[in-house]
């Protein structure tokens, strides 16, 4: 049975990160699953706790999150070690890549397991002040936007270029399946070299990244310090190290190998396999007491805490982010979002929005909309436009961000208006018939005048981009959505009964 | 005829032909009103039919075109390339009537169709106008294949040798390939080109759409035509869209006809009269759309009605 458990746990990581890649892959068209795709961000403690901070008002789908705490409570910090996703990534890749070596010398890492609370103070701070870099580091968030935006992609890549081959073995229909539009976000790279980053960081120590910077994690301790269950270790404890060998987060001291740092402990039970069997995990009574706790000192809470206030007042006040005029007039947000300071204090930028756009029109910001909204999205129509009959992102938007909007509510939203490029409008510059911009028009904004030239009607636009998207004059487009403040709701239009007669 | 894809269905055709022609005098005496039925009943090149369900006005349309044994022969693939460009319901008439898709497949697997494939390249997202338009659903019931061509692998580069302004481009490669080619679509109004007939439902095989607007779209729509003709056309105008096209939603008309034609300009010619020219509110005269002038400049068919054998039945 204890032997087991190391192999259990391993296929409990596997699976449960088998699982996210399936309600990712299942997050597309057309969107029927009966689970919420979005079920790991809306299980996620951590995002919660600071979403309902920036945004003052309950929000209804991140409340399952404070049922994963309340286990937590009691049976300890179970999430780190079993179905963290990102856990499994780093644990796959630390056992791959970086063999630790057998003997190592006492490391003091108090400074540093120090850090993962200064981390979670300053990210609190901020949080309250709507300063949202701190979800760049929750987990979850972090390997959802990272699977969507880095891998995702090739995977498709990959995907088109075997698909000729698998296509002539079938014995009907020879190569003609279309192949899937890449799907193309602009910031993968810098995703990706973060990701290798934390990954790397196994060359320190196996899991650094979760043990001494993780804010989710730094949670879950917190709350786990009371645990009920709990390990216990008789007095024939030889010492013989080897739990503490084994221990994948350090919980477990050199010197007393009794005791255990219980916050620290991710209930991976490898300290079970102990020569002299005196060890055991059971239900007692909690306590706050640890041993060889961290030493937060009254000035360095304050000091992370007045750190996290003032890079958030200081990032507010940037001109991105204020109704200055340097506001990015292109900077269109998905339908439903909030107004722009509520969206990017609110948004964790996990990236399932992007991966639903059937489109691809929806992109991860890099600074377009101010460090606070880091990778948020926007839609560029040059990529891809809002379609018309889809309300996916605000249904699979775990924060609310983007409210989920009913298909007819949605069809109102006004995001952006288009506006024509004259000098550069094939209709307006040359003699040609184009009106691709009024053919595709799905709101009836663009019209033709007399001569076949295209005009704007910004009381119906929209600004899907669908105008922006098809424009065949190279390069940028020669009709351009522009966004101004916040979204606005349309007059609904009239529909012409289907049967009247024309 | 010089050109490639045409060239290896010829070939495959000739072979075909030769086997028929050494096989069916053998069969005559067992079957003797093959050839009777086969060829007799192909008295016009134009068929009209009126008053009835979408599947029976079919079914009426093609008896004297010589019914489909005529263009489906037994184990050949059949391509229809239907209207289904955006996301919009079967009641707003900018796609192609389900009910009539559904009997034109039948129909092809009926004269002994191997395979059926049913072709657009949509301009809204393709799920969407898949799963709006009824027609997928449709399709994939009546035991057809259903396919976008979202995806740049679909096509193949051609030469347009007759093309005036066209020179190259990008049409689907099953359309090329295919033994049979039906073009169905669907009269709807059009802003740019005044209507969306026959012709310009072709426009749907190219992979760059929008850039043959930059070109020169009527002359384009007639030269994407000599690329390939089809074999046969069957126009959808069981309820026609005559505003707000080509995308609506419009206003609509209840025609109830179902055209069967070999000649795509005739077809053309025919159905411009369903529309009112918008400055002078008489019925559209097939010279006032250009595309169908540029056609009929390339010898793609007949624009004089008179010419052609135009016949009209009723289907009940």
């Amino acid at each position: 049975m204890k032997r087991a458990i190391p192999y259990l746990r391993r296929a409990v990581q596997i699976l449960s990160f088998c699982f996210l890649l399936y309600l990712i892959i299942q997050t597309a068209f057309p969107l029927e699953l009966k689970i919420p795709v979005d079920l790991y961000l809306r299980l996620d403690p951590f995002v919660a706790t600071i979403t309902i901070l920036a945004q003052k008002e309950v929000i209804l789908r991140m409340l399952p999150a404070f049922g994963v705490l309340l286990l937590v409570v009691i049976f300890g910090n179970f999430f780190c070690g079993w179905f963290c996703p990102m856990g499994t990534a780093i644990d796959f890749f630390d056992r791959i890549l970086f063999r630790e070596k057998k003997r190592r010398k006492a490391f003091n890492d108090q400074s540093l397991r120090r850090l993962r609370y200064g981390v979670f103070i300053f990210s609190l701070a901020a949080g309250l002040m709507a300063f949202q870099v701190m979800y760049l580091l929750d987990p979850i968030s972090l390997i959802t936007r990272t699977l969507v935006i880095t891998f995702y992609p090739p995977a498709i890549f990959i995907f088109n270029h075997l698909l000729p081959k698998v296509q002539t073995l079938l014995p009907r229909n020879p190569i003609i399946i279309s192949s899937i539009p890449l799907p193309l976000f602009k910031v993968n790279l810098f995703i990706f070299v973060f990701f290798v980053f934390i990954l790397a960081l196994g060359v320190v120590r196996k899991r650094l990244w979760c043990r001494y910077l993780c804010p989710l994690g730094t949670l879950f301790s917190i709350f786990s310090r009371l645990r009920i269950f709990r390990r216990t270790v008789t007095d024939d404890c030889t010492r013989c190290q080897q739990c503490v060998r084994e221990c994948p987060v350090g919980a477990i001291p050199q010197e007393t190998p009794q005791h255990y740092r219980q916050q620290d402990c991710v209930s991976c039970f490898k300290c079970l396999e102990c020569p002299p069997e005196v060890t055991a995990f059971g239900f007692t009574t909690p306590s706050w007491k640890s041993t060889n706790g961290v030493d937060l000192s009254r000035r360095y809470v304050l000091g992370s805490l007045g750190f996290g206030l003032v890079s958030a007042l200081v990032i507010k006040t940037n001109p991105l982010q204020t109704e200055s005029g340097l506001k990015n007039n292109r900077l269109i947000r998905p339908p439903g979002a909030l107004p722009e300071e509520r969206f990017v204090s609110v948004c964790s930028g996990c990236g399932e929005c992007l991966k639903v756009c059937p489109n691809n029109a929806l992109q991860s910001t890099l600074l377009e909309a101010g460090l606070a909204g880091l990778y948020t999205p926007r839609l560029v129509p040059r990529i891809g436009y809002c379609e018309e009959f889809c309300n996916f992102c605000g249904r699979v938007c775990p924060t609310e961000a983007i409210r989920a909007l009913p298909i007819e509510e949605k069809r109102l939203i006004q995001m952006g208006v288009a506006h024509i490029d004259k000098t550069r409008c094939i209709a307006w510059d040359t003699e040609k018939i184009c009106l691709v911009c009024n053919e595709q028009c799905s709101y009836h904004a663009i019209v033709g005048d007399d001569k076949k030239r295209p005009i704007v009607k910004e009381e119906k636009c929209t600004g899907c981009g669908i105008c922006e998207n098809k424009c065949p004059v190279d390069g940028e487009a020669a009709i351009i959505v522009y966004s101004f403040g916040a979204q606005k709701k349309l007059k609904p239009e009239p529909e012409p009964s289907p049967n009247a007669k024309g | 005829m010089d050109h490639p894809a045409k060239k290896k269905i010829t070939r495959r055709q000739f072979i075909k032909g030769s086997a028929a022609a050494a096989v069916i005098p053998l069969l005559g005496s067992e079957l003797p009103f093959y050839g009777s039925l086969a060829h007799a009943a192909e008295e016009s090149d134009l068929v009209i039919a009126k008053n009835g369900s979408p599947a029976q006005l079919l079914q009426a349309a093609m008896t004297p075109l010589g019914g489909m044994g005529r263009f489906v022969k037994k184990g050949q693939r059949v391509v229809i390339k239907a209207n289904i460009a955006w996301a919009r319901t079967p009641e707003q008439a900018c796609t192609n009537n389900p009910e009539l898709l559904s009997a034109l497949i039948k129909m092809c697997y009926v004269a002994g169709a191997k395979r059926v494939a049913v072709w657009d390249h949509t301009c809204d997202n393709y799920q969407f106008t898949f799963s709006r338009s009824g027609l997928k659903e449709t399709a994939q019931k009546a035991g057809a294949d259903i396919f976008s061509g979202h995806g740049h692998n679909v096509y193949k580069q051609v030469e347009v040798p007759k093309g005036k302004k066209l020179k190259t481009v990008e049409v689907l490669r099953d359309v090329l390939e295919a033994d049979v080619f039906i073009n169905f679509p669907l009269p709807k109004h059009h802003f740019a080109t005044e209507l969306t007939l026959g012709l310009k439902n072709l426009i749907g095989i190219v992979w760059d759409m929008e850039q043959l607007h930059k070109i020169d779209l009527h002359q384009c729509i007639a030269d994407i035509n000599t690329i390939r003709k089809p074999d046969l056309v069957v126009v959808d105008a069981i309820r026609i869209l005559t505003t707000n096209g080509p995308k609506g939603p419009g206003k609509t008309e209840d025609i109830s006809e179902v055209i069967a034609s070999t000649d795509i300009v005739a077809v053309d010619a025919y159905s411009a009269a369903f529309f009112k020219h918008p400055k002078t509110g008489k019925p559209f005269k097939p010279e006032e759309i250009r595309f169908v002038k540029n056609a009929v400049e390339l010898g793609l068919g007949k624009i004089d009605l008179s010419k052609v054998r135009v016949k009209r039945v009723s289907a009940t």
